[in-house]
């Protein structure tokens, strides 16, 4: 992991982005009890509606308490004073002093923000098991059952939006007998575009936003609407630019595998913003700032010869440390499942459109032709992916337990060896941690092909 | 040996009707498919309900991974496999990839991808709400124009008048058969053969019905029990199991059952109806029950089922046992099945969820747990 704590200290925008996410409890816990904001909590990346209402989103494993590293935590006392670009510097000198004992606090903080997480999260799929969920289901669904059984008391309201995942619906259904307390706000997505499909969904979201006003006792103009998307629109053109301009690129601003790191911390902050939009968006803004000032002052890497390896779906589950052998093996894995999905789609703000029909077009969209109502389009879905990344190779992560989008296997397999010519191969996965060794050896297989 | 021969017959039954020209629409058996379009259209609707065995499992493991639905799997099983028994899968012209859940929907996908069957597409929403009701207005007026093409003709709303009346009489007479004082296994037996033939089948179903109206079963050693979660699928030895163990199922409350029966229309809802699409589409948004639908289904489950408990507590003074069958890695009701268990217990009614897939190798664990739930309730 020194590789990884050597490069990524010089991104400030990802030790804030990190640091927002590990102290998420004494941001909501502000949030919740002196700014008697409500909480919602949301999962996948559906978190506009509750922030455009003035409603606080939570992707509900920030409310755990992490064990932040202690350097990190004064790090983030030093920002108030210095500022993070200057706290980064300074971590970056005191680096390159070669100092043994400081540069492994530093090397630590980052391995422990990366470690932090995994062991919460596995922490919350044990929970979601003792809590009663049957081990049968995926990773992301224990996982998310147990930040519920564990903290769901702090919130006021849950986002549920139905997706073509049975289980993900009934999980959605289940949180209400997990705690009847919070208000369950529900958003039924048609399941195909079909004639007025867009009209039923306009409607939906617009019951939706009258659940949120009784919830917060403030009504939702189209302009809190409008103001929110152009914010959002701001997060997903800067993701955007990370994954089809700089991930896809010859030469990248660090060694592949802090890219990857940078990409999955990405991939579960982008669910909730880290509860906070405005800043959310500074730090991606800030991010692509250094990562194209990097690039443009030669400092990285030439990873030219590196093969591109798509590595998807990750969301529900995957092992963190394939993209580690991905590079150990000389390829680079490329993380990209929010846009594969569609979800990084922008939402037109002009004050001329309706802003609920706009964003019912966002979610349509998602569902005909990223998450795709079947596996064919969703088979589509990553083959369109694979090329705008130019991939090189494709891994498979098929999710114990998944019946929906890492299901498609065989179907894709197929698609991507006639219409790609290109390998694929899958890797099976049910826990961080659990089948490390095949992981390591299916992937080793794997990159002798290259 | 009887299951043979019912299948042997109903393979020359569907024999004769494409002889007449009849398209065999099949799908994934469940409870919002609008059968009465199919068989407006002149066609036959053939649901899949069959249960499955370690092969049939197996030989789905080349299109979707082993911790897919075990149903699931089994119908594509019985596609790759084609079972002799089966032979009439060969006759099927169309397949419906419908949404009941996602395990539906990427099998349907296989079997039309794989096997060569034309698809037509059926979707539902997830919740029963105005918009969902106007949104299976739109899949039924979908589905109805491609019905219309394949059979090169209109299909009118009084055909479509006419097969709801045939489906409803249908539904009464099943319902009167779940009320019949016999043993569960036959009771099933004759279900089972209705949603395989369908209305067809009414006569024989009456006759059944007469000549074991007043019947008083030797049940009473057993422990009578009300079967909830999965349906119990034809070929499926759960029903033996659970008899040889000392149960008596007295009421499905599964889609072959309960879910299906229940949703009849009133003789004077038809009979006011102008039209057709009304019917079903009020049928979509009063099915209270089916395990598909988002948010109440839980609740309304509970409720339900704590009806039943409490009147026949009332009735016969005794304990009546809750069987909860979750076919392995079904995401309706495995997921809900420990909510579901804690919440009735929670009432004082005890319940036994069965989690299994269709391999000889659990009948052992099977059995012994039905045993012991029913020594269980035996002892209280």
């Amino acid at each position: 992991m020194s590789i990884i704590a050597d490069e990524i200290i010089r991104f400030s925008s990802v030790l804030k982005i990190a640091y927002n996410f590990l102290t998420g409890r004494a941001y909501l816990k502000r949030k919740k009890f002196r700014e008697k904001k409500k909480l919602v909590s949301v999962a996948l990346p559906f978190s506009d509606l509750p922030f455009a209402a003035g409603t606080i989103p939570v992707f509900p494993i920030r409310m755990q308490v992490f064990n932040v590293n202690q350097y990190l935590s004064y790090l983030g006392t030093a920002s108030n004073i210095f500022g993070w670009k200057g706290v980064s510097n300074f971590l970056g000198f005191v680096k390159n002093l070669g100092i043994s004992e400081v540069s492994k606090i530093v090397d630590s903080i980052i391995e422990d923000v990366i470690q932090e997480i995994n062991e919460k999260y596995n922490e919350m799929y044990d929970i979601g098991i003792e809590g009663g969920l049957s081990s049968d289901f995926c990773y992301g669904l224990k996982s998310l059952v147990g930040m519920h059984i564990s903290k769901s008391r702090n919130v006021d309201a849950y986002m549920n939006i139905t997706i073509r995942c049975s289980a993900f619906n009934k999980y959605l259904e289940s949180l209400s007998a997990i705690n009847n307390e919070p208000r369950p706000i529900w958003i039924d997505i048609p399941p195909r575009n079909i004639g007025n499909a867009l009209e039923l969904l306009t409607d939906n979201i617009n019951h939706a936003l009258g659940d949120f006003e009784s919830l917060t006792g403030n009504s939702v103009s189209d302009n809190m609407l409008r103001n929110h998307f152009n914010i959002s629109n701001q997060v997903k053109k800067a993701y955007k630019t990370i994954i089809y301009d700089i991930s896809a690129s010859d030469f990248y601003p660090c060694n592949p595998a802090t890219f990857s790191e940078i990409m999955s911390l990405l991939n579960i902050t982008f669910q909730d913003y880290n509860s906070n939009a405005i800043r959310y968006r500074d730090n991606m803004n800030s991010l692509v700032k250094e990562m194209r000032e990097r690039i443009r002052k030669g400092i990285g890497m030439d990873v030219s010869g590196m093969p591109r390896i798509f590595v998807t779906p990750m969301f529900g589950g995957w092992e963190p440390k394939s993209h580690d052998y991905i590079y150990e093996l000389g390829g680079r894995a490329l993380y990209a499942d929010w846009g594969l999905l569609r979800l990084l789609e922008e939402i037109p703000t002009s004050p001329r459109n309706n802003p609920v029909e706009e964003y019912a077009r966002f979610l349509l969209n998602a569902t005909e032709t990223g998450i795709g109502c079947d596996n064919d389009k969703l088979t589509d879905s990553y083959l369109r992916m694979a090329k705008d990344l130019k991939a090189d190779g494709v891994v498979f992560i098929q999710l114990f337990g998944c019946h929906s989008i890492s299901n498609c296997y065989r179907m894709l397999r197929d698609k991507v060896r006639r219409e790609l010519e290109i390998p694929i191969t899958a890797i099976t996965f049910n826990k961080i941690g659990e089948n490390i060794e095949q992981v390591k050896t299916r992937i080793g297989a794997f990159m002798e092909m290259f | 040996m009887e299951t043979l021969e019912l299948f042997e017959d109903f393979s020359l039954y569907l024999k004769e009707m494409k002889s007449q020209g009849k398209k065999v629409i099949a799908f994934i058996s469940h409870d919002n498919i609008p059968e009465e379009l199919i068989d407006a259209a002149g066609f036959i609707p053939l649901r899949l309900i069959f249960a499955g065995n370690d092969e049939l499992m197996d030989a789905s493991h080349d299109y979707l991974p082993p911790s897919t639905c075990a149903f699931a799997q089994t119908c594509i099983g019985l596609f790759a496999l084609k079972p002799q028994q089966f032979d009439f899968l060969k006759l099927v012209d169309f397949f419906i990839v419908s949404n009941h859940c996602v395990s539906d929907i990427c099998a349907s996908e296989v079997i039309c991808k794989y096997f060569n069957i034309p698809r037509l597409n059926f979707y539902i929403s997830y919740m029963r709400n105005q918009s969902s009701e106007k949104y299976f207005r739109l899949e039924i007026s979908a589905f109805r124009k491609n019905l219309e093409e394949i059979r090169n003709a209109s299909i009118s709303d009084d055909m479509l008048f006419d097969s709801i009346k045939k489906y409803n009489e249908f539904r009464k007479v099943l319902k009167d058969i779940n009320n019949l004082n016999i043993k569960g296994s036959i009771k099933l037996k004759f279900m089972q053969n209705a949603f395989l033939y369908g209305p067809t089948i009414l006569p024989e179903l009456r006759d059944f019905i007469a000549s074991n109206e007043n019947s008083i079963p030797d049940t009473s050693n057993s422990i009578d029990l009300l079967l909830t979660g999965c349906s119990i699928f034809m070929n499926d030895i759960l029903i033996d199991l659970i008899e040889d163990g000392g149960g008596n199922i007295i009421f499905f409350d599964t889609w072959i059952g309960h879910n299906y029966y229940s949703q009849q229309f009133e003789d004077h809802a038809i009979a006011n109806a102008k039209n057709p699409i009304d019917l079903l589409a009020s049928r979509y948004i009063n099915n209270m029950y089916s395990d598909h639908s988002v948010p109440n289904f839980l609740e309304n489950r509970i409720t339900h089922i704590e009806q039943i408990y409490r009147k026949y507590q009332e009735k016969t003074g005794k304990r009546l046992g809750i069987i909860n069958h979750i076919i392995k890695f079904c995401d309706h009701h495995s997921l809900m099945s420990s909510f579901f268990k804690n919440k009735l217990q929670e009432k004082e009614i005890q319940v036994l969820n069965i989690e299994r897939d269709y391999s000889r190798a659990n009948r052992g664990q099977l059995s012994t747990r039905i045993e012991a739930f029913m020594e269980m309730i035996r002892s209280e």
